[in-house]
């Protein structure tokens, strides 16, 4: 056993001073496990996404209270839920899946300030910050806190009124989930009304009059939440597998040139030094994949 | 000693621009993959030409460093997802 295990695992002089598991054969061999390991996840995802998939729980609710409790932080007034905004919002997710871009201006030049003002909502200032392919609501609104530009948006005095849309489809040839944030300030009417009768205890809420013509529509259905809990989330089984089999190369190279150096083998083979420092920087990259993408 | 001082500064320069662009790629994941493959062959012929310039080049050299970077490859295309 301790010599299978040395065999196997360190330079000896059964392997011809290199572990087995370091020799040619053997990293072929990883090489076609992983090969069959990838083509097997992707066929499952495609045929049975509810067995191997993205797990996603994203809820307007949630984004507006992951939101609003930033701006309470930065000692800021809370947003109130628009629906003309959300309806604004929704319009942009599914133009872009239909136009298939994600940006801000869409390829024909149609603005967000287009879809805020076709929804019917009049602005005095509005701005816009998109996600896509988010796993959870406060992810979502942690990456918009943690780019300035989005940031200062998220916590800009001015504005009064928030609308959202959450939204699945197929983005470039990728199931997607969409996220649409629209801020405003309208240039509507505010009114207060009548004083209550001095019995009654309340709290006097000021009122949006929409103008001539314009109706104040309902949160759009099916835009507000994306939901899916697969039996296995993809991005935690390909990371788990990618790091456990990386940590394990790596340790054996550190073995390996741990123990060369050690008892001054000479050999013919490649740097074990420059294998470490390649795989490590395989791993910071790796590390460094984000689950989603703001703009 | 000094020459093999110097390669090694080649290959972390090559390897810390591969992950510099990595990072500047923010979340195009197709653009992550090209950076990982540009960084793996640069990678395998920095091998190739270290060894050579050592006179210690070996086809089995050669082998091990295209299967190393073929396993890098295969592992970046695992993690970046369907």
């Amino acid at each position: 056993m301790h010599i299978l295990f040395h065999h196997l695992f360190t330079p000896h002089h059964t392997n011809n001073h290199r572990a087995r598991a370091l020799h040619i054969d053997a990293l072929f061999i990883y090489v076609l496990l992983f090969a069959i390991f990838n083509l097997g996840f992707r066929l499952i995802y495609r045929t049975h996404p509810d067995v191997l998939g993205y797990a996603i729980d994203i809820r307007v609710e949630q984004l507006l209270t992951a939101t609003n409790a930033k701006r309470q932080a930065a000692g800021l007034s809370s947003l109130q839920l628009n629906s003309v905004l959300s309806a604004a919002a929704a319009n942009k997710a599914q133009y872009m899946f239909q136009k298939n871009f994600w940006a801000h201006v869409a390829p024909d030049g149609k603005t967000p300030w287009d879809f805020i003002t076709g929804a019917g909502y009049h602005y005095v200032i509005a701005g816009e910050n998109l996600a896509k392919n988010f796993s959870t609501s406060s992810a979502v609104v942690d990456a918009w806190m943690a780019s300035q530009s989005h940031r200062e948006n998220l916590l800009k005095s001015g504005y009064h009124d928030v609308g959202f849309a959450v939204v699945n489809g197929i983005l470039n040839g990728e199931e997607t989930t969409l996220v649409v944030q629209m801020f405003g300030t309208s240039n509507q009417v505010v009114v207060s009304p009548p004083p209550a009768p001095p019995s009654t205890l309340g709290i006097t809420k000021p009122v949006i009059v929409p103008e001539e013509g314009q109706s104040l529509a309902s949160l759009p259905l099916g835009f507000t939440a994306a939901w899916r809990q697969p039996l296995f989330d993809l991005p935690t089984v390909t990371r788990g597998a990618v790091f456990v089999f990386g940590g394990f190369l790596i340790a054996l190279l550190i073995i390996d040139g741990w123990m060369i150096t050690r008892h001054h083998i000479v050999r013919i083979s490649g740097h074990t030094i420059a294998h470490m420092l390649f795989l490590t920087t395989l791993f910071v990259s790796a590390s460094a994949i984000l689950q989603g993408a703001i703009l | 000693m000094k020459i093999h001082r110097l390669h090694f500064l080649v290959l972390i320069i090559i390897l810390v621009t591969g992950v510099g662009l990595f990072f500047y790629a923010g979340s195009n994941r197709s653009l992550q993959l090209a950076i990982g493959i540009m960084s793996t062959l640069a990678y395998v012929g920095w091998g190739v030409i270290h060894h050579a310039l050592q006179r210690d080049l070996y086809p089995k050299v050669v082998v091990e460093y295209v299967l190393m970077g073929l396993i890098a490859i295969v592992l970046l295309m695992t993690i970046l997802g369907p």
